[in-house]
C-alpha cells in the first residue's frame, strides 16, 4: 500500500481568538517517527489530540490508513482503539493496579475475556519491563514506572500509530531514561510514533522527521540531520539551541 | 410553701431512672421505627441521588436543568412540607409486601415519611456525589476516553469508583442528618424515638433529663456504629498508597 499511514491536510483550529493550528498538514507513513518540537503554548498538544479527536479540528481534515477520521458520522471510540496515547501526567487509573490499567480496554473495549485480558496486560507489562510490578497500584510507582504503565495501556489495544504528548516532561532527570528506553525499543518494533518532546539526543538517534512548531505553523520539518546541523531558519535555530543547553 | 412533699433529689432521679426502663419498650419500639426510616431514606436516597449527581455533572443541558431545579426546590423547602405534601396532598395508600411468605404491611403515613426524607437526601446526596465527581481529574476521563471506552464506560469503571470513594465522608454526614431528622415524622403521625421521648417527659416531668439522656445515648450509638461502618468499608477499598496517578 501507498496509502500514508497518517495524512493530515490543512488542519486548523482556534480557541477563542487564538489561533493554535494553522493549515497545519504532513504525512507519516507505517514505521516512521515523527518529532514535534516547539516553544510551550505553540499547539503541540492540540495537534496530537486533533488525531485522535480529543479536540476537534474547525477546518482541514485527518486520514488513518486511508480513511477520514475527522466528520460528524466517524466512531471516534473504533479511531481511538487505533490510535493510542500517552500523556504529559501519566493519567492512570488512580483506582486501579498496573495489571487493572492495562486489562480495562482490552476488556471493556475489545471485549476480550478476562483471562486473555490479563495474559494481554501482563504480556504489555513484561514489554516495558514491569512484569514484577502488576499488583502495585499507580501511587505506589515512580513517575517512571506510571509512564511505562502508561504506555503498555496504550499499546495494549494494538494500536496502529501512537501518540506522545511530552512523555518525560514531569518526570525527574534520572527516570527519563527508562522510559525513554522503552519507546526506542517499540521504534525498533516498528511502531509508527508521533512524539511531543523535549529530548533533543533521543529525537535525534530515532526521528525519521522533525517538524518545528511555532505559532500555530510549521516553521520547519526534515531528517533530523538536517535541522540540528542546517536550520533555514533562525527561529529554529534559536530554539534548538535554547532546548539542547536546557537538556543538557 | 405547703403543697407536695418532694422526695430528696438522689431518690427522686432515681425513680425518673425506674420511669424510663420502664417504658423503654416503648423507646426501643420507636428506635425501631427511626432504623427503618433513617435506612430507606438513605437508601431511596442513594438510589435517586447517585444517578442525579452523575446527571448533573455529566447530562445533557435538558436533563441537566431538570434534575438542578428539583434539587434546589427539595433543598429549599422545610422538610415538615415535604413530609405533609407527600401525606395530605399525595396521600400514599396504605401496602403490604410479600417476599418469600414473609409479608409486611407498611403505613402510608411510613411511605410518605421515607418518600419525603429520601427524596429529600437524594437532593443533598446528589450534591455530595456531584463534587465527588467532579474532583476527580479530567484526565481520567481522557485517558479512559482515549482508549476507547465511550463517555458512560469511562464515568461507570473509571470516574465513578474514585468518586465513590471520596464520597464516604460527605455520606457519613448525611446519614448522620437524616437519621436524626427521621423525628419530624410526628407531623405525620409518626411516633419515633423522639416523639415517644416528648410524650413520656410530658407524663413525667421530672424525668426530662433521664429520657432526652437514654434517647441522646441510642442516637449516640447508632451514629458512632455507622460511622465505623462506614470508615470501614472506606479503609477496605481504599487505594493503596493514595491517590496520586
Ligand atoms: N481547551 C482549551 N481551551 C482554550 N485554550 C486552549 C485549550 N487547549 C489549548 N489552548 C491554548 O492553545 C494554545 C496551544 O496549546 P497547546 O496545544 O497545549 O500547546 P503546546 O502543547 O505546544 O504547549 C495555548 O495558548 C493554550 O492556552
Ligand atoms: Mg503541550
Amino acid at each position: 500500500m501507498s496509502d500514508p499511514l497518517l495524512r493530515v491536510e490543512r488542519v486548523s483550529k482556534s480557541y477563542g481568538d487564538e489561533q493554535v493550528l494553522r493549515e497545519i498538514s504532513f504525512e507519516m507513513d507505517r514505521g516512521d517517527v515523527t518529532v514535534l518540537i516547539g516553544p510551550s503554548g505553540s499547539g503541540k498538544s492540540t495537534m496530537l489530540r486533533c488525531v485522535n479527536r480529543l479536540t476537534e479540528v474547525d477546518s482541514g481534515e485527518i486520514y488513518l490508513d486511508g480513511e477520514r477520521v475527522t466528520g460528524p458520522d466517524v466512531d471516534v471510540n473504533e479511531l481511538r482503539r487505533q490510535v493510542g496515547m500517552v500523556f504529559q501526567d501519566f493519567n492512570l487509573f488512580a483506582h486501579l493496579t498496573a495489571r487493572g490499567n492495562v486489562m480495562l480496554g482490552p476488556r471493556q473495549v475489545l471485549g476480550l475475556s478476562k483471562e486473555e485480558a490479563r495474559r494481554r496486560a501482563d504480556e504489555q507489562l513484561a514489554l516495558v519491563g514491569l512484569a514484577d510490578q502488576a499488583d502495585s497500584y499507580p501511587a505506589e510507582l515512580s513517575g517512571g514506572q506510571k509512564q511505562r504503565v502508561g504506555i503498555a495501556r496504550a499499546l495494549a489495544m494494538e494500536p496502529k500509530l501512537m501518540l506522545f504528548d511530552e512523555p518525560t516532561s514531569a518526570l525527574d532527570p534520572e527516570l527519563i531514561g527508562e522510559v525513554l528506553e522503552v519507546m526506542r525499543d517499540l521504534v525498533e518494533r516498528g511502531m509508527t510514533m508521533l512524539v511531543v518532546t523535549h529530548e533533543m539526543s533521543f529525537a535525534r538517534s530515532v526521528a525519521s522527521e522533525i517538524m518545528f512548531l511555532d505559532g500555530g505553523r510549521i516553521v520547519e520539518r526534515g531528517p533530523p540531520e538536517q535541522l540540528f546541523e542546517r536550520p533555514e531558519h533562525d527561529r529554529t535555530a534559536t530554539f534548538l539551541r535554547r532546548i539542547t543547553q536546557l537538556h543538557s | 410553701m405547703t403543697g407536695v412533699e418532694l422526695p430528696p433529689i438522689a431518690l427522686q432521679q432515681a425513680s425518673d431512672w425506674a420511669f424510663v426502663w420502664e417504658n423503654s419498650g416503648y423507646l426501643f419500639a420507636g428506635t425501631a421505627l427511626t432504623i427503618a426510616l433513617t435506612v430507606a431514606s438513605v437508601l431511596l436516597g442513594f438510589f435517586v441521588g447517585f444517578p442525579a449527581g452523575v446527571v448533573e455533572v455529566y447530562g445533557g443541558r435538558a436533563s441537566r436543568g431538570l434534575v438542578e431545579t428539583v434539587g434546589v426546590v427539595l433543598r429549599g423547602t422545610p422538610i415538615v412540607v415535604i413530609l405533609i405534601f407527600m401525606y395530605f396532598v399525595f396521600p400514599t395508600p396504605d401496602l403490604t409486601i410479600g417476599v418469600l411468605g414473609v409479608t409486611a404491611s407498611l403505613s402510608g403515613a411510613f411511605l410518605a415519611g421515607v418518600l419525603g426524607l429520601g427524596l429529600r437526601s437524594a437532593a443533598y446526596q446528589s450534591q455530595i456525589f456531584r463534587g465527588a465527581l467532579q474532583s476527580v481529574d479530567e484526565g481520567q476521563m481522557e485517558a479512559a476516553r482515549s482508549i476507547g471506552m465511550d463517555k458512560l464506560a469511562s464515568i461507570r469503571h473509571v470516574v465513578v469508583p474514585q468518586a465513590l470513594r471520596r464520597s464516604v465522608p460527605g455520606f457519613q454526614n448525611e446519614v448522620t442528618i437524616v437519621l436524626k431528622d427521621t423525628s419530624v415524622v410526628f407531623a405525620i403521625g409518626l411516633a419515633e424515638l423522639l416523639t415517644r421521648s416528648y410524650d413520656l417527659f410530658v407524663v413525667r416531668t421530672t424525668a426530662v433529663l433521664e429520657i432526652l439522656l437514654f434517647a441522646s445515648a441510642i442516637y449516640f450509638v447508632l451514629t458512632f456504629t455507622t460511622n465505623r461502618a462506614l470508615d470501614l468499608v472506606s479503609a477496605r477499598y481504599a487505594i493503596p498508597g493514595g491517590e496520586s496517578a
